[in-house]
């Protein structure tokens, strides 16, 4: 088993767990967990004693989305506008990003995310992209993305929850309690704090239990038809349209998610971020 | 391209319909214009005696008004909402046979591909006006009906009094595939297909759909649309143009464009429906007996709510 730093893989009974490990950071995803999220997507398609995936995080919280320090984050976050990168460098990373959530969405393995506490931004691509979202009562799921003047790259969104809901929660960064996530179809279920992990386990427990090839086949099929509304297309689109949200002008009083961080440090940033938006989050 | 018949068609190379009506040195007379803010504007449909039924010049005005904020360099943000008892009630039905509002007189007797052009027209307006490049919040109260629900199905933003009424009159949504649409398929389509589906809603049954974003209580409505457009007018205008091209984009991939052109084909073919003797035919009814005579026969024939089916709360 690979010595992972931002993530723990083990794999008992036929399940694999995965834990985002960054507890102190309320596992903020940094491009170091990418690509050992990446990696182990690729063991655990392979490994025949992996019947079902768990996602889950350590700590207080599922994730809180991409890290925002601006160290090791190249890969997570695309670059400020004022970085006047090549568009080929631009568009192809875009690519990578939209296409890793994609992935997992079409991994050949039934998964699951636990969740609890904040699944923000990318942390809620994760939760999202997985087959079945189990939460508890104190978990809170948005996007702050666009409040950064950065792209949501997860159009599957639309098709999870239909159009209007996914608009209000991408347009204006709001998040989402877990009753009512679950009420729209964000999460399949949502149990008290104390149950998420047995109800989790139950599940995959159930899941363990049926015939690998079958649960990839009804994997496969079910993600046929969803691709057959669109979905893959979409991913594509939206790499294209992160490059030109990338290709924007800044004006002067835009504001500037970077430079408030470098001045102000990262707390305050973020609560520059979210204090025009206070009120619309429920 | 010219019909021969007096209306166009719309080419992919034309302009948006809103960005074709000018508004320079128009003065509006069926809705008003206000700049509430430097980055907020607020159309108010104003034709409360007729309650906000569409007719050419009301959509036209909204058009320009459309036009015109986006063209502000400021604006941000519109909002769309109704004066008097309603956000609207849909087309104007008494309008002259010449307008495009309601459905075509049938003497007028176009050929089918004047008539074709006429609803891809039709239909447009409110495609074009979804592609929209800033951000639509409609403010809905008291009926909503139609043509008017349609324009709050394109906003990105609505928030309507929960006790509003969202519905088309005398039919179910079923022939109307883009009536509130986006929120309908794919996430919501058991609910759709299953029936729920009463020909009317109200404010609190839509939120509970997903089809608008939020219900609130009458006193509350105003304050709260102006929370979302204040928070949102902080978007920059570049984020905003981008967001809304890629979230019409994943919609196009959803189906939108395919189902407003078959919308525009279903109108086209109910031009060729015969009806039978019993049948409530709008222009057949308004000769005989005026357009309430219609209305009437129209509520006791054709609406659920009347026959005992799903009951609208509220």
């Amino acid at each position: 088993m690979p010595d992972y730093k931002n993530i723990i893989y083990e794999i008992k009974d036929n399940i694999g767990w995965v834990t985002l490990n960054r507890p102190e950071k309320l596992n903020a995803i940094n491009d170091e967990m990418l690509r050992e999220l990446d990696e182990m997507f690729v063991l655990a398609e392979q490994d025949l004693d992996v019947k079902v995936l768990v996602i889950k995080g350590a700590g207080r919280a599922f994730s809180s989305g991409q890290d925002l320090s601006g160290v090791g984050t190249d890969e997570v976050l695309p670059p400020s506008p004022l970085n006047k990168l090549p568009s080929k460098a631009v568009l192809e990373a875009a690519r990578r990003r939209c296409r890793r959530w994609e992935y997992i969405f079409n991994v050949c393995k039934p998964t699951i995310a636990q969740v609890h506490g904040q699944c923000l931004g990318a942390g809620m691509y994760l939760a999202l992209s997985c087959d079945m979202t189990i939460a508890s009562e104190d978990a809170i799921f948005g996007d702050p993305s666009i409040r950064m003047g950065i792209l949501p790259i997860f159009p599957l969104l639309s098709w999870l929850v239909g159009v209007k809901r996914a608009d209000a929660m991408l347009l204006s960064g709001k998040s989402v309690i877990a009753k009512e996530a679950e009420r729209w179809g964000l999460a399949n279920k949502v149990v008290r704090n104390e149950q998420l992990d047995a109800e989790v386990t139950r599940l995959a427990k159930g899941l363990s239990l049926m015939h690998s090839d079958a649960l990839a086949i009804t994997k496969e099929s079910l993600h046929a038809a969803m691709e057959a509304r669109g979905v893959g297309p979409a991913w594509r689109y939206t790499s294209d349209m992160e490059l030109l949200m990338q290709r924007r002008t800044v004006k002067s009083d835009d504001f500037d998610f970077e430079k408030t961080r470098d001045k102000l440090g990262l707390k305050k940033a973020i609560q520059a971020r979210d204090n025009p938006f206070k009120g619309l989050d429920q | 391209m010219p019909t021969g018949f007096g209306w166009w068609f719309k080419t992919q190379y034309q302009k948006n319909q809103w960005e074709a009506m000018e508004y320079r040195g128009r003065e509006y007379q069926q809705i008003i214009y206000e700049k509430l803010s430097d980055r907020i504007v607020r159309i108010t449909f104003n034709r409360p005696e007729r309650r906000n039924a569409l007719n050419d010049q009301m959509y036209n005005e909204f058009q320009a008004g459309l036009h015109r904020a986006n063209d502000d360099p400021q604006v941000r943000v519109v909002i769309i909402r109704g004066a008097g008892p309603c956000f609207g009630s849909g087309h104007e039905l008494s309008s002259p046979k010449g307008e495009e509002s309601p459905p075509v007189h049938p003497s007028l007797n176009p050929t089918l591909v004047d008539y074709f052009g006429f609803e891809r027209r039709r239909c447009g307006k409110q495609d074009d006006a979804q592609q929209y490049p800033k951000i639509l919040i409609s403010q809905v109260h008291g009926y909503c009906l139609g043509a008017s629900e349609e324009i709050a199905a394109i906003s990105d933003i609505v928030i309507a009094d929960e006790e509003a009424t969202f519905g088309v009159r005398g039919f179910t949504r079923l022939p109307f595939g883009i009536s509130n649409w986006p929120g309908y398929w794919p996430a919501e389509s058991n609910k759709y297909w299953g029936g729920k589906l009463a020909p009317e809603i109200s404010g609190r049954q839509a939120e509970e759909m997903g089809t608008i974003t939020k219900a609130v209580k009458k006193e509350d409505l105003e304050a709260e649309v102006l929370k979302w457009a204040n928070a949102l007018a902080q978007l920059p205008l570049e984020v905003i143009a981008i967001y809304k091209e890629w979230l019409c984009g994943t919609m196009d991939m959803l189906g939108m464009g395919t189902s407003y052109r078959t919308h525009y084909g279903k109108h086209h073919t109910l031009q060729y429906v015969r009806f039978r003797p019993e049948e409530v035919n709008l222009y057949k009814e308004k000769k005989d007996s005026s357009l309430k005579g219609f209305i009437k026969k129209r509520r006791a024939s054709a609406t659920v709510e009347d026959k005992g089916g799903p009951q609208r709360s509220g």
